[in-house]
């Protein structure tokens, strides 16, 4: 692994380690190592159920690792597969409560949230509640959401699980045109190869749980189609791809 | 600078477009099944003529209802006393056990066993003991409250509960304390559900009332029944029983309206598939 300028990594996890539930507990990461330089795209990828949700919570610190360190520079947003937006809030305000959770006042967090989401493509819908929504105009809400709160970490897990092959690659080009824009730094969890690929510099492939990198590749390195064979083959030789 | 690909409306829905219609075909069929069945009584009264203390007509009753309206209203105001104010005992002391219950899983533990057991045991036979311990109005409005509260605990609960933990978990990774969560997030996300349970509790309130009445009261619709019945007065018994039907019916109606009005996101074009605005995409 190359070395890197510490003020150049904005996460580092070193050797986590977790074992989730009480009877009996059960391993979920058995030793991460991951350091996700400012301003790229780190994606993991690999099987469902290896961990790569529970890492994201780490990260996020909403759990605390039994052993090992995470040291994460700067704030983070988190957005789920689903949009996670409150369907009893009109999409401004779901836009909104990513400034007002640190402290901006009401009438300014809306005129944000406005902003937002026309730089997302929703011009116009921030009156309705997400229910009347498409699934790929929620996302962008949520993604509004995420801009609003103005976080220097990203943390996406499986942001376009949910959404048709069409949705999800328009999704990919309103994510980097966005991040075009803020450069936020971002951790992207996939199952898609040619997602990870696509909007990712690094990828880094998980094995099945408990999890733990077993390769790392960037992108512009190798060349997206190279990568994408050796993150296949990565996957293979885990047992994971058939 | 990056042009970022946008989706525009291209024709929101008129304003009247995504109202919820009036569906007159299940209205009507509401109104002919038990009016059928009122027809059907009062040609079966005509043909076979029962005695009218054993069993009175729909135009008898209705005639005596409306013959003895002062002395049903007296007893209907002691009666619509009752189930407001048990009713809404219930809703307030309800929806703060849940909250407790779900907030404390000690408390949860504690409590939901006797929560439960509390409704092994019948209301009549609490109803005499409640008057000794307080003034009658009092003893009413506890058990119609004791009759109601258990489905606002239960909805209560199951509603703070299960709040989606895709949302807490995006909400708590953007530094959400516990109490934003709970004001803005579990909080809200528990109303369709609680007001499931104030739906139950509205109408069991009125049992709950008429419980009371029955047993230990000499005032309201369900002591008129007892009273009205023990002088063989049929038709006036039949007569409270239709007045606490409709008290039913409108306490369940104004809970449905108070829902209405309080979730306006569960309304007119915000489900999915009604009134949803098209949007073009453009790069």
């Amino acid at each position: 692994m190359p070395q890197r300028a510490a003020s150049d990594i904005t996460i580092r996890v070193d050797d986590v380690r977790l074992s989730l539930g009480d009877d009996p507990p059960l391993e979920v990461l058995g030793g991460v190592d991951l350091l996700a330089v400012a301003g790229e795209v780190t994606a993991i990828i690999g099987p469902s159920g290896c961990g790569k949700s529970t890492l994201l919570d780490v990260i996020a610190g909403l759990l605390s690792p039994d052993s090992g360190s995470v040291h994460v520079d700067g704030r983070t947003a988190l957005m789920p597969q689903r949009d996670a937006l409150m369907p009893w809030r009109t999409l401004r305000d779901n836009v909104a409560a990513g400034a007002l959770l640190t402290g901006v006042p009401k009438g300014e967090a809306r005129a944000r949230a406005d902003r937002e989401l026309t730089r997302v493509g929703l011009t116009g819908f921030g009156d309705h509640y997400p229910h009347a929504l498409s699934g790929g105009m929620r996302q962008r809400g949520a993604l509004a959401r995420t801009l609003l709160a103005d976080r220097e970490v990203w943390l996406l897990d499986e942001p376009f699980g949910a959404l048709d092959a069409l949705t999800r690659g328009e999704m990919h080009r309103v994510l980097l045109a966005v991040r075009a824009q803020v450069a936020p730094t971002i951790v992207l969890v996939t199952h898609d190869i040619a997602e990870a690929v696509a909007l990712a510099d690094v990828v880094l492939v998980a094995s099945p749980g408990p999890m733990h990198v077993i390769d790392r590749v960037r992108v512009r390195d190798l060349g997206a189609d190279a990568t994408a064979v050796r993150v296949l083959e990565s996957l293979r030789a885990a047992g994971v791809a058939a | 600078m990056t042009t970022v690909p946008t989706v525009a409306p291209v024709a929101d829905a008129p304003p009247t477009a995504g109202r919820r219609r009036i569906r007159w075909g299940q209205v009507a069929v509401g109104i002919a099944l038990p009016l059928l069945l009122v027809v059907i009584w009062q040609v079966s009264a005509s043909i076979i003529e029962p005695r009218e203390w054993i069993l009175p007509s729909p135009v008898t009753i209705a005639r005596t209802g409306w013959e003895v309206r002062d002395r049903l209203w007296y007893h209907a105001q002691w009666t619509i006393l009752i189930t407001v104010l048990g009713f809404a005992l219930a809703a307030v002391v309800g929806s703060a056990v849940a909250a407790l219950i779900a907030r404390s899983r000690i408390a949860g533990r504690l409590l939901y066993p006797w929560i439960i057991v509390s409704q092994t045991i019948p209301l009549v036979a609490l109803a005499p003991l409640l008057v000794l311990w307080m003034p009658e109005l009092g003893a009413m409005i506890v058990l119609a409250a004791l009759m109601s509260v258990f489905p606002v605990i239960v909805a209560g609960v199951d509603g703070l509960r299960g709040t989606d933990p895709e949302l807490m978990r995006a909400v708590r990774a953007l530094g959400a304390s516990r109490g934003w969560t709970w004001w803005h997030v579990r909080a809200p996300g528990a109303l369709p559900r609680l007001f499931t349970g104030l739906r139950l509790a509205a109408v069991f309130s009125v049992t709950g009332a008429v419980v009371g009445e029955l047993v230990a009261s000499s005032r309201g619709l369900g002591a008129l029944t007892r009273l009205s019945a023990g002088q063989f007065e049929t038709p006036v018994t039949f007569a409270a029983v239709v007045v606490l039907a409709l008290i039913g019916i409108a306490m369940f109606a104004l809970v449905t309206l108070a829902e209405w009005l309080s979730l306006p996101y569960l309304r007119r074009g915000t489900r999915p598939g009604i009134n949803r605005p098209t949007a073009e995409v453009s790069p």
